[in-house]
């Protein structure tokens, strides 16, 4: 028996090598998820083995800085040979107009040269005094800067102070550095720059002949238990541990994409299989009448799937090395701050994993039709032509698809207007999965109606290759519908996403043309000083003298971000849900909707107040706000006036001008700028821009998903590949029929790629439907408001593409039909 | 060799050869066959299993290709038209019979009927269409599918379908190679009648004398060669003939 099957797999091998490419992609997916990870992993570790060797003992404090004088206590203890603090905090740059550079103020850190420096030159060298500063790289390329030019640093006063560039410097896999950029000098002048009141690390170099341990003890007896105190194996532990926690939700990201994808290869084998064991069951029952077992019959299908799932999952394990290689690339030409140099690696888990699952997944998926086999009766061997499939819905199966479609409606209606949050939108997502499989399950009733209405324009359109071809589609509805469901998931998928992305694209929009309704925004640099930064006090004054400026509004909040001053009316219209703002005058208050409820308090009442000038006051209400509108989400507005009097008459978080009708708006730009150059570090953004940037994030995540769905989707053409030429391999005799006939060679090949568009077409529909109502579904979940768009453009995009991928995975198999002789194709049994 | 192509002759090949394989595996099927058949008569091939029969059959409706010789059918030469001329060729000119699997399962008993016309982009004639659905004698079975005729039915509709087009000539293989002696009867009945009735030319296949002696003219093959021929055969003279034959 066991001859018999591996003599069928050669016989069969091509019809097996697109089922074997789907397992094959999947475990590579799933393979390379680990490669590229577990290379990232082996990078960290090697990057901060060696900077460890550097250092002998570390000490790190437990929260606040460690002060200068540890650092003095710590150079005269025994067995230290060199000790150097590590300084870090804000120097904001600025760039070559004169403006701080970034939205986040740049980081200043110490540099400072010989054997503990861990830092790594690009070019140059370490600063070599206080007028000398090292720039990372990626700030000096988006900045234009190059080693030897002056650059302007601000000090802690935000006075600007010159420093010759004399280095540029990798900030490696440090996150933080990474996204604020950093400007490198030595210790004391860091120290300096950035006010930091002490030092976030020392390290420590032992004398010869001394140990790492032996110097962690000296050093623990000096300093106690104040500070945490590690040797540098054990900081370069502890500095991977840290790392790993933030690849493990990669590696989480990445599995559930894998997932699916490892899903639609199931389908494929499942689907293969089936036909497989449909196309041979004269081969089958031969072998029964021979003598064989139901049991030996199952074990030979099983066998062969075996087969098939170990070979392509060691290809599989193959694609996983290039798949890992190809991210890799990927996050080193985006600059993602992980170490991207280490050899790709492929560990015995990896291995294991990706064996254990394409084994695992094409075994179970064969375990159905091979049990289809064992009911092929005897007989069947002397029946002259494979009866035509007739499908029927059994009772069973209705029962199933409806009681999966109905738990599936029901548990996201439960998700929708019972759970809210995180809860709601996993239960909903969760109806979806189960909805799924009732489609799946009703898949094969459907088919054939679904059929008809997808395959109406190319009947009507393509003659009679189209109307052939159309009846072709329909004609096994279970081999059809699984066929089609594996692409259906991918596009269900990313519908879904579409919706989602567009939905909230939309809503950010139109919020913000709600509550922005000006032209510029400015805000303070972040980073410079612990809670909200503030914009100058002086700064609104300076821009309501400009001609060019119509209205300018202030938003002034306090420390708790929970009392706002009131902003001009004539920029802002607040929604009052009760009590009006006419009335808000000094010792009043408006509450939001959400604390008036929370305090119970209506209009007219007296709330208490804690402010930082005037102790605790008793204010009225004079408004409720409601929850759309721009101060909705502060707790408490008082009027301006008041605020001065509650907080002192502190800058503004946010300040947003509107300029006056009719002014150009590079004009107006050029002015307000102008009027900013005293306060560099005031960042100065167009509605436009803050547009352009949500846009930006929106569409790099939608890229990034249809990515790592591309995979998924990709396997499920091979599937209607596969099941194509399977069926052009079935209905060798009909083809050559119709040629005799006089169906030209392009007719043929035409009729094919129609049955696949019409494949590809109804998959498609099913998938932009459910992924449209779930992607509502999902969006009920979100408490705010959110506006429900569907983005018809990219839907339709995605029934034409499906349409067109499915014409393109018609081409091999058409191309194999039509060229097949027709006397040979005549004789064929 | 000149060529006079007789008028009357629907088909007409001159020294046709076809040679399967190369070297010593070559297998000579046909080996410089000259045959004519002339238009509005039946003509049975006959010979011996392996003798050439289907070959020449599929060499004469451009089925497959010739190794040498050539094959007119009408006016033109079908051994020099290309692959495109020669569909085109078949759609207008020829209609076949096959010995099984002659019906697109998935079509009607009158779609079936049909399809070459449609393929051909042709309007039925409706008195034609008439008159060949009531000649075969399927008039209640039109809309059933081929699964659900018989095998004899399912051979009347191929007859239909290859006559409603009005070819120039019908090539038959076997066309009652897996019916019962009945209903193989009924279905050459219908193809004599379609011969006198309808004035078509047909050239068939067959191993049975009785299926021959429906023909006007038998020709005999044995190792690919043209060895003789019968005229108004009956089943008798078809025999006896055979049996020299294999002697
Ligand atoms: N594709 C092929 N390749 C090689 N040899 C072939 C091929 N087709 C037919 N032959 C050979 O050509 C010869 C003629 O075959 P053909 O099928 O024409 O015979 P036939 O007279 O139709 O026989 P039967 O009565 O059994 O149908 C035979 O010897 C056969 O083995
Ligand atoms: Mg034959």
């Amino acid at each position: 028996m066991l001859r018999t099957t591996l003599a069928g797999l050669v016989a069969h091998r091509l019809r097996l090598l697109l089922t074997s490419l789907a397992i094959t992609l999947g475990v590579g997916f799933i393979a390379g998820t680990f490669v590229l990870t577990d290379t990232i992993e082996q990078g960290f570790r090697q990057l901060f083995t060696a900077d460890a060797a550097k250092v002998a003992v570390a000490v790190t404090p437990k929260d606040e800085l460690i002060p200068a004088k540890v650092l003095d206590e710590l150079t005269a203890l025994p067995g230290v040979s060199g000790a150097q603090g590590l300084v870090r905090g804000t120097a904001p740059l600025l760039d070559k107009s004169g403006r701080a550079a970034g939205s986040t103020a740049t980081s200043g850190i110490s540099v400072a040269a010989g054997p503990l420096d861990r830092t790594s030159y690009v070019a140059g060298t370490a600063p070599g005094g206080p007028g000398e500063a090292v720039l990372d790289e990626n700030t000096a390329r988006t900045r234009q800067f190059a080693v030897g030019d002056t650059i302007t640093v601000l000090d802690l006063a935000e006075k600007r102070r010159q420093f010759t560039l004399v280095g540029l410097i990798d900030v490696g896999v440090d996150q933080n550095l990474a996204y604020t950029g950093a400007v490198g000098f030595d210790t004391a002048t860091a120290l300096e720059m950035t006010g930091a009141k002490g030092y976030r690390e020392i390290d420590l170099a032992a004398s010869a002949g001394v140990s790492p341990e032996t110097l962690k003890k000296t050093v623990s007896e000096a300093l106690g238990q104040t500070y945490t105190i590690k040797t540098g194996e054990e900081l370069a532990r502890k500095l991977a541990l840290d790392s790993n926690v933030e690849l493990d939700y990669l590696v989480l990201v990445l599995l559930l994409f894998g997932c699916v994808a490892m899903f639609v290869a199931a389908l494929v084998i499942y689907n293969t299989f089936n036909i497989l064991v449909a196309q041979r069951t004269r081969e089958m029952a031969l072998l029964r009448c021979i003598g064989a077992t139901r049991g030996q019959v199952f074990r030979s299908i099983l066998l062969e799937s075996a087969v098939v799932g170990l070979v392509s999952s060691v290809l599989g394990l193959l694609v996983g090395l290039g798949l890992g290689a190809l991210g890799l690339a990927a996050l080193g030409r985006f600059d993602a701050p992980v170490p991207t140099g280490a050899s790709v690696a492929l560990t015995p888990r990896t291995i294991v994993l990706g064996l254990v699952v394409g084994l695992l997944v094409t075994v179970v998926a064969a375990v159905l039709p091979a049990r289809g086999a064992t009911r092929v009766a005897p007989i069947a061997a002397l029946r002259s032509q494979v009866e035509e499939q007739t499908f029927r819905a059994g009772l069973a199966r209705s029962i199933g698809a409806g009681l999966l479609l109905a738990g599936g409606l029901a548990l996201t209606a439960v998700a929708i207007w019972v759970l809210d949050g995180n809860t709601g939108l996993l239960v909903a997502m969760g109806g979806g999965a189960v909805f799924f499989l009732g489609v799946i399950v009703i898949g094969p009733v459907l088919m054939s109606p679904l059929g008809a209405f997808a395959g109406w324009v190319p009947r009507k359109v393509f003659g009679v290759p189209g109307r052939l071809a159309v009846d072709n589609s329909r004609r096994n509805p279970k081999r059809a519908a699984t066929t089609t469901v594996a692409l259906t998931i991918g596009v269900t998928l990313m519908t879904l996403i579409s919706v989602i992305t567009a939905s909230t694209r939309e809503t950010v929009v139109s919020s913000l043309d709600e509550q922005f309704p000006v032209d510029f925004m400015i805000t303070a640099q972040y980073g410079r000083e612990d809670g909200m930064p503030l914009v100058p006090a002086e700064v609104p004054a300076t821009l309501r003298a400009l001609p060019e400026v119509g209205l300018v509004a202030e938003m002034r909040q306090d420390d708790t971000g929970e009392i706002a001053s009131l902003p001009d009316r004539a920029v802002f219209r607040p929604e009052v849900v009760s009590g009006s703002l006419a009335a808000l005058t000094t010792g009043t208050v408006a509450l939001s909707e959400t604390q008036a409820k929370n305090l119970g308090a209506k209009v007219g009442d007296d709330v208490p107040l804690t402010t930082t000038k005037a102790g605790k006051v008793e204010v009225k209400v004079a408004a409720l706000l409601g929850q759309d509108s721009l101060n909705g989400t502060m707790p408490y507005t008082v009027p301006a006036a008041d605020f001065d009097k509650y907080f002192g008459a502190i800058g503004p978080v946010r300040v947003y001008v509107k300029v006056k009708d009719g002014t150009a708006a590079d004009v107006s730009r050029r002015a307000v700028e102008a009027a900013l150059t005293a306060y560099p570090t005031a960042q100065l953004v167009s509605a436009a821009d803050v547009r352009g940037e949500f846009d930006d994030a929106f569409d790099m995540m939608f890229t990034i998903f249809a990515a790592l769905l591309g995979l998924a989707i990709l396997i499920s053409l091979l599937g209607i590949a596969n099941t194509l030429s399977l069926s052009v391999h079935e209905r060798t005799r009909e083809s050559a029929l119709l040629r005799a006939l006089g169906l030209t060679r392009p007719q043929l090949r035409g009729m094919l790629s129609i049955e696949a568009l019409v494949l590809g077409l109804v998959g498609a529909l099913v998938g932009v439907v459910i992924g449209v109502a779930f992607g509502w579904a999902a969006l009920q979940t979100i408490p705010n408001d959110t506006v429900f768009v569907v983005p018809v453009g990219q839907v339709l995009l995605y029934l034409v593409l499906s349409a067109l991928a499915g014409v393109l995975a018609a081409v091999l198999p058409a191309r194999r039909a039509a060229n097949a002789s027709i006397v040979g194709s005549l004789a064929a049994s | 060799m000149t060529m006079t192509t007789d008028v009357r002759a629907a088909v007409v090949a001159r020294g046709l050869s076809k040679t399967y394989g190369q070297g010593d595996a070559a297998v000579h099927a046909l080996r410089g066959i000259d045959v004519s058949f002339a238009t509005g008569a039946f003509t049975a091939i006959m010979g011996p299993s392996g003798s050439g029969k289907s070959t020449l059959m599929h060499c004469l409706a451009g089925l497959d290709t010739v190794s040498s010789g050539h094959v007119h059918i009408g006016d033109a030469d079908i051994t020099t038209l290309s692959d495109k001329q020669l569909t085109l060729l078949r759609r207008e000119r020829i209609g076949f019979v096959f010995q099984a699997f002659n019906l697109l399962p998935t079509l009607t008993a009158e779609q079936n009927i049909r399809l070459p016309l449609e393929i051909a982009g042709r309007q039925a004639d409706q008195v034609l269409m008439d008159r060949v659905v009531e000649t075969v004698g399927l008039r209640d079975r039109l809309s059933h599918k081929p699964s659900q005729l018989s095998g004899g039915q399912q051979q009347r509709v191929a007859v239909a379908r290859a006559l409603i087009s009005k070819p120039q000539v019908i090539f038959a293989d076997e066309p009652t190679g897996n019916l019962d002696s009945r209903s193989g009867a009924e279905v050459l009945a219908f193809l004599r009648r379609s011969v006198r009735e309808l004035g078509q030319t047909i050239v068939m296949v067959t191993h049975d004398p009785v299926a021959a002696s429906y023909a006007d003219r038998v020709v005999f093959l044995r190792d690919g060669l043209l060895v003789s021929e019968v005229t108004q055969p009956t089943p008798q003279s078809v025999h006896d003939m055979l049996l020299k034959l294999e002697a």
